[in-house]
This record gives C-alpha cells, structure tokens and sequence, in this order.
C-alpha cells in the first residue's frame, strides 16, 4: 500500500511541477500583455482578449463582427489539425532529447539531425520519379534516407564521446554548424530547389510537385482545411515504441545503466562505449524522422539557405523533452502543448493588435522554467531536499525491522 | 547535580533531532568533561554524525539545549562552533592539495597588515604548536607530497591554530598505518594531558580501550548510555552498540587449499598519476579452499591491480589465467562468464546504480539471462521473485523490499546486496576489494562469515584489505604489497600485527620481486 502512494506521488509531483512552469509562463505573459496595453495605450479590454487568446487559442474562431466585434470561441478543426501537424515535429526532437538524457547524454545536436533529415527527406523524394516508381515507396524511401542522415550525425558526437571523451555538447554544437552549411552547400546549384517559383529562390519544391505527400489517414475528415496528417500517428507510435524500449527490454536497461551509473555499466560488463554511440545514432535517427515527417507533408517549403541559421524545431525538442521529465509518453503532451501556444500566437497576431512574439516570449519563460521543474519537484518533497546532505549513508531510514525493546537499556 | 555540572565542558542535553521519516538523534544526552578523551560509539546510521553536525551548528535540533561551562549556547553556523573553540577532523581531510602545510593551517584566519599576509609569525606559532604537542610537520612542504600522517597531524594543528579546546576526530585511523595509529593515539593522550577535551568518533573497539576515558553509545538513535572505560570491556560495548553478542575472531577452520583457480604471472600496471608503474610485475596464485589476501597501505597498487585482474583497466604486461583460460585481453564480461566474481572497493561508483531499485541491482550481471529476459524484454515477474529470494536469504533490508531505490539504503546493506549477488553468481573466484570499509561490527561479522562460507565451499577468495584486524583474522596466506611490488608473504598464525605493519611500511621485504608462488 506504501509503496503504491509513494509511486503514485512521485509521478504525480513531477507533472504538477510542469505545470506549474506552464502556470507561471501563463502568468507571465498576462503580465506582458497588459504591460504592452498600458505603454501602447490600448484599452486593457484588448490585454484580456489577447490572453483569452493565449489561454485558449486554437478553439478561437474568430470574431463576431455582427456582434460588436466579440471574440467567438468554439471547436476549430483547422487549428487543432494544424497543432496535432505543427507538434509531429516537436516530439520527435524531444524524444530525441529525453531519450538521449535517459543515457546521460545532453543532445543539443537535434537541430543538426533534423537538419540532415529535412535534407535527405527531401532530396530523396524529389529525385525519384514517381511516375516510376509508386509515391508511397519514395515516401517510405524519403522517410528511412532521413533517419538514416540524421542517425549517422548523431553518431559523431557520440563516437566522439565513447572513445575520446569529448563532451557532447560541444561536438553537437561544431555538428549542427557543420550540418548548416553542408545542406546550404548540398542546395545551392543543386536541381532540387525552387526553379519554378522564381520569386523565391531560397526555396526548394515542395515534395508535393513529384506527388509525395504523408497519407492523410482521415485526419483531413476529422480536421478540415488543416495540415493534419498520419505523420502525428506515426509521432505517437514512435513515441509508445521509444517508451518500451526503455523501460522494458534489455537494451533500455543497458542505456539507462549508463545513463545513471557509467562505472557502474563497466563494472556489470556491458559496453558503455555501444551503448553511448546507440544511444545518439537513436537520437539523431528521431530528430531526423520528426523533419522528414513535417517536411514529406508535401506543402511546406523548406528553405534550404540556412547556413545562418539552425531549426528552431531543433532546439524546441529541449524544452520539451525537459518539460516532459523526459518521459517519452509525456514528450507527445508537451510537443502539442508548444504547438498550441504557437497556434495562440498566430491567432493574436491575427485578431488582436499584439503580434505572435507574445507567445514566444511565454514559450521563452516555460523553457526557462522547464529547467527548473526538478528544483520545484524537490521544493514539492519538502525539506528534505533543502536539507544539508547526510555524512553517513547510513542515515536513511532504518531498517524495517521491529525494535527490540528489552535491549532499550544496557 | 547542579555542582558537578561545573566540571563538563561541553553537555548536549536531552537532543532530538528529526528528518522526514526518520528520528536521527531521539533525547540524546552527551556529556564531556575537560581534559577527557570522550568516544563516541555506534553502528552506521546510529545517529553519531548527526549529533556531531548538531555540535558543530550544521543542524538544529528540535529538542534539547548545548551547554558550553554550564552556560547555555547557540550554535547556528559552524562559524558559531569556531567562535566557542569547537573544532573538527574529518574523516576526509578537508585540505588544499597544492598548498603547504602551513598556507593550510592558516587558511581562513591569515594574519594579515592591510590585507598583506604576515607568514612569518604564522609559522613561528606553527612551529611553537608542532613541538609543544610533538607533532612533527614540515610546514613548507605541499601537502600533496606528505603522507597521510603527516594530513592529519596538519588538520590537527589547524585547530590547535585556530585555539580549540574541544576537538572532534571523526574516525581519524581509517586511513592510517598501525604505526601511524599508535602515533596518533599517543598525540591524543598529549592532547587530553595539555587540558583539551577530545570527542573522538568511531567503531574500533580496540582504540578506544587504549585512549579514552570514557565512552557514550548510540544505537538507531537512541542513547545507550555512558561507561567509564575502566570499568568495561571489549564485548561489553559491542553489546551495547549492536545491541547483542558480537563474535569478534572469524570462526574458521583450516584452509585446505585444491587446485590453483587464479594464476597471475608478472602483471604490470601503468599508474594514471605519475609515470612510474603503479603495480610492477606481480605474480602469484590462489587456490580452491582458501582466503589469500592483499594487504597494504591505500594507495600502494592494489586499487590498480584489481582493476586490471578484473578487466576495468589495461594491464600493459602480464598474464592472468583463470581456470586455465587466459583471460588477459578478455573484456569485463567474458571473465565473469570464465569464473570471476567481484565486490568492488567503491560500491557506490562500480558496486551499484544508485538511482536503479534494488531488484536491478541485483541482476546487474545477469539481465540478459532467461528467465529474466525473454525476447528482449525484461522479466520484471522473476526478476522480482528472485529478489525476494536474496533478500531473505542475506537478510538485506530496506525500505520498500525489491522496488527501493539503493541511494536510499544504508550503507551495511547496500553492501550485503552487492555479496549476495556476486556470491549468489556462483563463481570460482571471488574477489572481495575491502568488504567492510566503513561497515559497523555486525555487518562485518555477518560479510567474514559469508566469505569464509565460499572458501569452505571450495571457491577461490582473494580478499584486498587495509584492515589489520580483517586481514589477520579472515586470511589464509598474507601478501602484502608495498609501491606496486609483493615484498612479503606471511602466514597469519605465525606473523604479528608489527611485523605486518613493518612490511606495510616498506621497512622490511623477504620476497624478490617477480618470485613465482
């Protein structure tokens, strides 16, 4: 029965601890809106409908213009089909990252994988002549050439790491740099950007051009007029699948020895060296499969001069993952949680005078928050955290063993 | 009453202090005296620490007043205890490696003109202090290059320095030589004789017989009482402490050695500290039926040499072979499946993954065995059960049974969790790396008696140890290794304590290096 309340609480303590990083972002950006109202001398009615807006965002349907211009609320197919579509990517860098973490390991190198993915992804599903050979097959062929880039790039650091023990996060950080400038490089000149749309040059096709777009699967029944697709049931399985992996089979107990105790692994046999170099090839393989899946929609445009810049996807996982405490399960709820507040923005910039930046910023506070959510965990257990650590390990509870009185005195 | 309160120096009266879950220190009332050598005895986690961070303003209790000469005082920071003369020696001296001696002693308090150090008269009150209480230092010398002695006898004159009266010594004789120990024995008694009062903590009963005055014991928190140790006796407080009879010389019979298990034939370590060779072409062999055991001073290779026995580092010349099978170049697992068990030293960095639940640990080696693993999958079902199974039979206790976190468990127990599952393996040879460092008298009697078990069921024990005591009283053969080399084999019955010691020290050898067994 103990034990049952104890687990229950600690799992229990780790989601109120995110949420209430969500709070205190919330929080936050109602404060910055009505901050805005005042220096801009907008009406504070306008703060409440932009934080309405925050709070409720892809249930907004518009405004009622007939009715003084109210804000009308109610279920919106198409913003919710596009959160499920815009969050396939955002669980996939935070599986990525949580299940990196899980072996103790910092993935910061998701935007590089991702990157490499959107490349391959791509380039693969332009180049294969649909009128050969059938769309689904180039899809699934674009599909497994982006795990596989992003699977190799993970690898670097992570060889890197195993056999010279360089820290990860810096040979991430030299990868993602590395990853920019090859697919501008690979890109520019190649016969897969935008040669029809001569306005925008820094585009490529769409995948769509060539006739390869993610099976809808009857989302775009259930969510019309969005970008919804099977990509996000794809994202689920994965992440149910990367769940498993860890906590149930013998291969997850390896990474998560490593994770927790390096020595510890050695010690009991298993090779730590495989399992850190695994355990980024994985990483990098679900970073990629996120960009291939958002990419393989067949609408978006990839803009392929990134070499100033890295995916912000990329770098989202991070928040996500850590939001999650890096359950893979809880990465699928705080990857459509981002994409929710992403949608937010849109619709403030939209139908009010703020624009979408509000909800970067409140992104930008939960993010920071996020990486406190063990601290406010441990405020949760009470004073046993804030209490000075014990000198002897034998300080913990005593053993359960009922106290033999008669030897009291002596 | 009120009277001859005068004469304590220190009285902590009536202390109750409680963690979540746990009352660490449960009306504790301790006494000192001025002038006395005062132990303080209990098993881990019987609340020793605690009462002494209360002491020292680490914690505040709930319940309970300190009373400095009758006066009552608050101590709420440990600057509070070093204003009121209280000072302390860690068990881990708490020095800069890279400083002298005497930078050390004066760190904190430096006497200084306008924020320039005057070290000139810190060094003539270092050296009045270092002959007035005969403890010899070398104040310029940087105390990466002194011996352990020389630490302590440094951590010691820092709070002569620093004018304490009341001195702690948390289990100062852990990391020292016999000759070392008498040594500092004989510091404590000048200590006491010169008017300072000493608390001195710890679980060796035969130190505290030589130098206290009286001793105060503790058990799962709770007071046991005080006794003058003229009026007791060894076993007398081991009841007291453990609460039963403790048996202290390991119940054994003779060895009756078969054939050799583990044969090791000049085996050379490179040290990662310095250039020289940390273990240099070592040989020697153990058998079926018997307890051969390393002995040495910490840090003199046996860490290294381990390592490279058990496959965690690269030996760079050698051969080991176990069971007739080579298993130089082997990996870590591969050895384990050749017949070797292994209780490492750290049973924290290797021995366990603290944060995984004791189930875990317990099938560290053998995950990927059927039943426990089916398909890929762990077996969570037998895994459990055979848990269970352990834990009844080793008698390991924790919190939650199978599911506890081993963090969370006390140090004796994780420790029987590591014995059980090396020993429950199976294997022909045990390697057991110091299996009873900082383990209370019942816990160590119950790990001799589990190991003398696996030698008497004809496995290979090769026990690596610092303790005298263990290594008298649990060996079969005594090698004893000194700066990476053999220097001598003994036989236990026919050697002392002293000449162990002297062989300890580098001061005697009989064996040539590289001598075969």
């Amino acid at each position: 029965m103990k034990k049952q309340r104890t687990l229950w609480n600690d799992g229990s303590k780790t989601v109120a601890a995110s949420l209430l990083s969500i709070l205190m972002g919330v929080i936050f950006g109602g404060i910055l809106l009505v901050l805005v109202a005042l220096f801009l001398k907008m009406p504070l009615a306008s703060a409440w409908e932009g934080f309405r807006i925050v709070l409720a965002g892809i249930f907004n349907t518009g405004r009622n213009y007939d009715a003084g211009s109210v804000l009308t609320f109610g279920f919106n197919p198409r913003l919710m089909g596009d959160m499920l579509f815009r969050s396939t990517p955002l669980i996939m860098t935070g599986l990525s990252v949580a299940l990196a973490y899980k072996t103790g390991l910092f993935n910061i190198g998701a935007p590089g994988q991702y990157l490499m993915g959107t490349a391959a992804s791509i380039m693969v599903a332009l180049a294969i002549d649909t009128s050969v050979v059938p769309a689904a097959l180039v899809w699934l062929l674009a599909f497994l050439a982006a795990v596989a880039a992003g699977a190799l790039w993970g690898c670097i650091p992570g060889l890197f790491k195993a056999y010279l023990n360089v820290n990860e996060v810096i040979t991430s950080i030299m990868t993602n740099w590395i990853a920019a400038n090859l697919v501008t490089l690979a890109f520019d000149g190649s016969p897969f950007i935008n040669l029809v749309d001569y306005g925008k040059t820094g585009f490529t096709l769409k995948t769509s051009t060539n006739g390869v777009a993610t099976a809808k699967l009857g989302m775009d029944a259930l969510f019309g007029g969005s970008s919804a697709n099977a990509g996000f049931l794809v994202a689920l399985v994965l992440a149910i699948v990367s769940y498993v992996v860890i906590s149930k089979t013998t291969f997850g107990y390896e990474l998560r020895c490593c994770g927790s105790s390096k020595s510890a692994a050695k010690y009991a046999g298993m090779n730590e060296k495989r399992s850190i170099v695994l355990s980024m090839a994985i990483a990098g393989g679900l970073a990629a499969a996120g960009a291939a899946l958002y990419y393989l929609q067949g609408d978006v445009e990839f803009s392929w001069h990134t070499s100033m810049s890295l995916p912000a996807t990329g770098f989202n996982g991070i928040p996500v993952a850590l939001l999650a405490s890096c359950n893979p399960i809880g990465c699928v709820f705080s990857g459509m949680f981002m994409a929710y507040l992403n949608i937010s923005g849109n619709q403030l910039s939209t139908f009010t005078a703020y624009n979408e930046y509000i909800a970067d910023v409140i992104v930008a506070v939960i993010v920071y928050l996020s990486a406190f959510t063990l601290f406010f965990k441990g405020l949760m257990d009470g004073r046993r955290k804030a209490a000075p650590i014990h000198h002897q390990p034998g300080a913990a509870p005593p053993p359960a063993e009922p106290a033999r009185e008669e030897e009291k005195q002596s | 009453m009120a009277e001859k309160d005068q004469s304590y120096v220190v009285e902590m009266l009536n202390i109750t202090k409680v963690f979540p879950g746990i009352v660490a220190n449960d009306n504790i009332t301790l006494q000192l005296r001025r002038g006395e050598i005062h132990a303080l005895l209990g098993e881990n986690g019987a609340g020793k620490s605690t009462l002494m961070s209360v002491l020292f303003g680490l914690y505040q209790p709930e319940e309970g007043e300190i009373r400095m000469d009758g006066k009552r005082v608050e101590i709420r920071d440990p600057n509070d205890a070093n204003a009121l003369h209280i000072g302390m020696v860690h068990q881990h001296f708490k020095l800069v490696e890279c400083f002298t001696v005497l930078d050390n002693i004066i760190l904190g308090v430096e006497p200084n003109k306008l924020g320039f150090l005057q070290k000139k008269e810190a060094r003539k009150r270092v050296l009045e202090l270092s002959e007035r209480y005969a403890l010899k230092v070398d104040p310029d010398a940087l105390v990466e290059d002194i011996t352990v002695g020389m630490q302590q006898r440094t951590e010691i004159l820092k709070m002569l320095y620093r004018d304490n009266e009341i001195l702690i010594f948390d289990e100062p004789t852990a990391v020292l030589t016999p000759q070392e120990i008498h040594e500092l024995m004989q510091i404590m008694k000048n200590l006491a004789a010169e008017g300072k009062s000493i608390l001195f903590i710890t679980h060796k009963l035969n130190e505290i017989m030589e130098v206290s005055d009286r001793c105060s014991v503790l058990r799962k928190g709770r007071y046991i009482g005080t006794v003058d140790i003229a009026d007791t006796s060894k076993e007398e407080l081991s009841r007291m402490m453990v609460g039963r009879d403790v048996k202290f010389a390991v119940d054994k019979s003779p060895a009756q050695p078969g054939e050799t298990v583990l044969q090791i034939q000049g085996l050379t370590v490179p040290s990662k500290a310095h250039h020289n060779n940390a273990v240099k072409n070592v040989s020697f062999s153990v058998r079926r039926g018997e307890i051969v055991c390393l002995a040495g001073i910490d840090g003199n290779g046996q860490s290294e040499f381990v390592h490279a026995l058990t496959g965690l580092e690269k030996a760079s010349a050698g051969k080991i072979l176990l069971c007739g099978q080579d298993v130089t170049h082997s990996t870590i697992r591969q050895r384990g499946r050749a017949g070797m068990g292994h209780i490492p030293e750290d049973r924290h960095k290797h021995g366990l993954v603290l944060d995984f639940p004791l189930e875990d640990n317990l099938v560290l080696q053998r995950y990927m065995e059927p039943p426990f693993q089916k398909g890929g999958f762990i077996q969570r079902e037998p895994i459990r059960a055979y848990a269970r199974e352990l834990i009844e039979k080793f008698d390991i206790r924790s919190g939650q049974g199978p599911v506890t976190k081993a963090r969370s468990m006390s140090g004796g127990n994780q420790q029987k969790a590591i014995i059980a599952r090396e020993i429950d393996l199976n294997r022909e040879l045990l390697i057991a790396v110091q299996p009873t460092r900082g383990l209370d008298v019942g816990a160590i009697e119950y790990i001799h008696s589990q190991i003398v078990r696996q030698r008497d069921l004809g496995k290979a024990v090769l026990l690596v140890s610092l303790e005298l005591d263990e290594v008298m009283n649990l060996s079969d053969r005594i090698l004893v290794m000194y700066e990476g080399e053999i220097v001598g084999e003994l036989d236990p019955k026919e050697t002392t304590v002293e000449e162990l010691g002297l062989y300890m020290a580098g001061a005697k050898r009989s064996r040539k290096e590289g001598a075969a067994s």
